[in-house]
């Protein structure tokens, strides 16, 4: 589908959106502001459908995390992966002022906002970031004194979604404290973590379940299989871990 | 199972845009009951495999397939028969 995408016959819950900014993240990620004069609204953690249309037809679809806050446009962070069909066109081809097919939002289970209330446990893998950043986002924007802690496992520093941002929330008495760990490659005198997230990263990182706290985990599936059964071996309760996996069909 | 089956085995956030016109926006937190083996839960917890074509779902629990749905051009074809209950919040 690279280089072209035309718009299909619209069928019930699906809108045309507008880019009205792309903006550079990673060399391999890029986040994509739309315009979508229908939309109704979304709550953090949620996600929209995303569907491009050949010239001959074809269609394919996709699902993003939204990363803005509620109140705002809807904007996605996409990761470019290799042999993907939707993905190599949002992230490479995409200008401001095209048009792309979306319906959402959508989910209703993996989601917070400040009155479900903390301490928070956001617990994310490389693009796995993007809906626990629509949570961040919104809970600065609102103020709130919930305490949060972001484990985010990258595979190098050139390759951390929101890094600057990131910082940017973490300073101040009610921050975001934000946790990196580089799994591939790391800066020299990296002083932080440097492996993949278990159950004894998780011991140091994680509230303790004495804590009560919520953990909203977003990855792929086996970083989010691994993060989840870690957590629930160090007490949690599985109902309080939320899980949402992202496949590798981009 | 092969790495490249795990790499499509996703869970039931998945299903929400596929049985959006059916649940609406929130869909995925609609609680469902398993009619092989009587686990009850948010249709978020199910296993779901996406392209197959299709999305299935199965029971987290016994791994009975629970739902079944394929979007075509002009309608999406939707089956909940593995499902004993599905719980539809009255707002």
């Amino acid at each position: 589908m690279a280089g072209t995408a035309v718009l299909g016959r619209l069928t019930t819950g699906w809108q045309v959106a507008e880019a009205v900014d792309v903006v550079e993240e990673t060399p391999r990620v890029r986040t994509v502001v739309l315009s979508a004069p229908g939309w109704p609204g979304h709550r953090a953690g949620q996600h929209l459908d995303v569907r491009l249309t050949a010239p001959d037809g074809y269609q394919a679809q996709r699902s993003y995390s939204i990363a803005s806050p509620p109140g705002e446009p809807p904007a996605i962070t996409v990761e470019w992966l290799e042999d993907g069909e939707v993905s190599p066109y949002l992230v490479g081809e995409l200008r401001a002022g095209d048009r792309i097919e979306i319906r959402g939002p959508i989910g209703g289970w993996f989601v917070w906002e400040p009155a479900l209330g903390g301490p928070l446990i956001l617990v994310g893998g490389g693009s796995g970031v993007v809906p626990l950043m629509a949570m961040a986002r919104l809970r600065a924007a609102e103020r709130s004194d919930v305490p949060a802690r972001l484990l985010l496992s990258s595979r190098s520093w050139e390759d951390v979604i929101y890094r600057d941002e990131l910082a940017a929330l973490a300073d101040g008495p009610d921050g975001l404290e934000v946790v990196h760990t580089l799994t591939r490659s790391q800066p020299e005198g990296w002083s932080g973590y440097a492996r993949r997230v278990d159950e004894s990263l998780l011991r140091e990182v994680a509230w303790p379940a004495e804590a009560r706290a919520q953990a909203f985990v977003c990855g792929p599936t086996a970083f989010v299989e691994t993060v989840a059964s870690g957590l629930v071996a160090l007490g949690y309760p599985p109902e309080r871990v939320k899980t949402e996996r992202f496949g590798a069909t981009g | 199972m092969t790495a490249r089956t795990e790499e499509l085995r996703l869970d039931g956030n998945a299903l929400g845009g596929a049985l959006l016109e059916l649940l609406g926006p929130e869909g995925t937190a609609t609680v469902g009951t398993c009619g092989s083996c009587g686990a009850r839960g948010e249709l978020a917890l199910l296993v779901v495999y996406v392209r197959c074509p299709g999305i299935v779902g199965r029971c987290p629990v016994c791994d009975e397939v629970l739902v079944r749905v394929v979007e075509s051009p002009d309608r999406t074809w939707v089956t909940l028969a593995g499902l004993r209950t599905l719980e539809l919040p009255r707002t």
